[in-house]
């Protein structure tokens, strides 16, 4: 028999370091601090608990937005980087790493995958053109990969990138996230961007990991 | 299809427990192990220092500070009572100037650079009663304790802050009402206060500035229980913390009315002397019943270990398997501190507004009827 009952944040033990301006910052409309800081301690003290509501889970989420960029890899980690430095986020084979029972308290894909996203990736700085595309990878006792991650280097808010996906074309503005449903182990893209750039070309095509995610393109980074 | 919940012991009942009765200051333990007590026995006397006042001289004589020690009438170590003459200056031009003591002290200290003198005030005798029926085990006369084998009852809150302290019992508040600042007087002091749902910083402030001993509540907001825990949320807690009153949080964070269990047993000890220890979470209700003699004098408790792993009130849960007629308390940030009886479990998930699919239980409160998922629940043992 278990002696203890797990939930999303098991694996966080810096829950209360979390910085409530930044947890509000995910949430709209704006919440009183005092509601906010209180859910997240009754939380830490009863971790095992599901949220009933619908206001309640983006709460979940924007908790777990704070606690990956708390518990991702720091710049300093750089110096040391190796494979599986970091719980979450390989970035030497450019992985983004969720444990699969997540999905048992966040059990929609594009949310979770959204939250580690904004966690891991929306305020880190590039180390190289490489960096613009991300497997997603849900991991248990088997690995699976769902999909893919790409961040565009748009130019400016009038940027825009058009893409023929699987034979659909489809056009993706600067400032927007986007997910796209790819269940194919590859997916074949093609690109043109107005002005921006991704793996450092403006226009060209290749083949990326697909799965029950699809490819999520997070343009917001202008 | 089973399921399981973490158990959690709310209330133990006549219990025979260890108290410890401290002198506040240095004096003399009166009894013996072995002795019996009851409630109103000194079991010693201690004499206690209330601190000092400054009063400058120079400046109420009108004189240069090296000269206050011409018309000081007291020397240094010397005892003066209030009103009894402190200094006297006689001038031919400005006429006479009297400085009477106001309080009694002894005249601790004359600063002849700033023309300041400290008064200490007079140390005041307090008796240190039993508070409980039981049985004195140990006497530590250098440190002033007793410890008294007792029954009482325990009361296991969620978490809290303070050393043990102990005092009279007093219900403020109804269990879902707030503290507030104006409902402590200075009459409340060296008293432990039953709070109901929330307490405020200012609240706990002014419960400090008059002496409270201790405040009981069923919530207090995360922000103010990080200032009084030295900014971290842990549990159960690594470091003892003391703020000056002994807080005991009975279910969480936020406005969390106190359970009822422990709402009705704390008014039936209205009035009557209690013990809170913050750090562990733990109260202890000490039987005012003599007869609760019988059964000290007939329990022997394992003898007391040196460096005893300090057991805290959230530690220990166990899971346990959900069964119908349970008594459970619904956790975590939905119907918070709401406890029933579970009256049905489904076998199928449901889909919840959260989008999550879990298995529910039916919790009959005194009101109403919920539908929880099982991960919310607790059972009260």
């Amino acid at each position: 028999m278990p002696n203890k009952l797990s939930g999303l944040f098991d694996s966080f033990d810096n829950l209360d370091q979390i910085d409530i301006n930044n947890l509000i910052a995910w949430l709209k409309p704006t919440p009183e601090p005092i509601q906010i800081e209180n859910y997240l301690a009754n939380k830490i003290l009863y971790p095992q608990t599901l949220p009933l509501t619908a206001s309640d889970m983006k709460i979940e989420l924007a908790i777990l937005r704070e606690a990956l960029r708390l518990n991702g890899p720091k710049p300093t980690d750089i110096a040391n980087a190796m494979l599986g430095d970091n719980p979450y986020l390989n970035i030497t084979l450019r992985k983004i790493i969720i444990p699969a029972h997540f999905l048992r308290f966040v059990p929609d894909l594009k949310s979770l995958t959204w939250a580690f996203v904004d966690g891991l990736l929306i305020n880190r700085k590039k180390k190289d053109i490489f960096e613009d595309l991300w497997t997603v990878v849900l991991v248990s006792e088997t690995d699976e990969v769902v999909g893919s991650v790409v961040t565009p280097e748009f130019k400016n808010k009038q940027d825009y990138v058009d893409l023929n996906i699987l034979g659909k074309n489809l056009r993706v503005k600067a400032g927007s996230l986007t997910v796209i449903p790819c269940s194919k182990n590859r997916c074949k893209i093609a690109y043109k961007f107005a002005n921006g750039k991704l793996l450092g070309k403006k226009e060209a095509a290749l083949e990326i990991s697909g799965g029950r995610l699809g490819f999520l393109i997070d343009g917001r980074n202008v | 299809m089973s399921f399981l919940a973490p158990t959690r012991v709310r209330i133990q009942k006549e219990a025979i427990v260890r108290l410890t009765r401290s002198l506040k200051g240095n004096g003399k333990i009166t009894v013996a192990p072995g002795q019996e007590v009851s409630p109103s026995e000194i079991i010693g006397t201690a004499f206690v220092s209330a601190g000092f006042r400054t009063i400058n001289l120079a400046h109420l004589l009108e004189v240069s500070p090296q000269d206050i020690e011409k018309y000081i009438q007291r020397t240094v170590g010397q005892r003066i009572y209030k009103g009894e003459l402190l200094a006297f200056k006689s001038s031919f031009l400005k006429g006479k100037k009297t400085i009477v003591s106001p309080t009694d002290g002894v005249v601790d200290f004359l600063d002849l650079k700033t023309g300041e003198l400290r008064l200490k005030f007079l140390p005041k005798k307090e008796d240190l009663p039993a508070g409980v029926y039981g049985i004195v085990e140990t006497v530590d006369s250098q440190k002033g304790h007793v410890v008294i084998q007792t029954s009482a009852s325990l009361i296991f809150g969620m978490f809290g802050s303070g050393r043990i302290r102990d005092g009279i019992l007093h219900v403020v508040t109804k269990r879902d009402e707030f503290l507030q600042k104006k409902f402590i007087s200075a009459s409340l002091g060296e008293h432990i206060l039953v709070a109901g749902s929330l307490i405020f910083k200012d609240v706990i402030t002014t419960a400090i500035s008059v002496g409270v001993s201790g405040i009981i509540t069923g919530g207090i907001n995360a922000k103010d229980y990080k200032g009084m825990s030295g900014g971290r949320l842990i549990f159960p807690k690594k470091t003892e913390n003391d703020i000056g009153t002994s807080i005991v949080v009975c279910e969480g964070f936020g406005s969390v009315p106190i359970g009822e269990d422990i709402y009705e047993l704390l008014s039936s000890f209205d009035d009557k002397f209690v013990s809170v220890d913050g750090n562990k979470g733990i109260i202890y209700l000490p039987s005012f019943q003599s007869q609760s003699l019988i059964k000290v004098k007939n329990t022997q408790l394992p003898p007391i270990q040196e460096n005893e792993t300090i057991q805290y009130a959230s530690e220990g849960t166990e899971l346990e398997e959900i069964n119908l007629g349970q008594r459970v308390r619904i956790i975590g940030n939905s119907y918070p501190g709401v406890s029933g009886k579970i009256i049905a479990v489904d076998q199928a998930e449901t889909l919840m507004p959260s989008g999550i699919n879990s298995f529910m239980a039916t919790v009959e409160t005194k009101r109403y009827r919920l539908k929880i998922p099982v991960a919310n629940l607790e059972i009260i043992l």
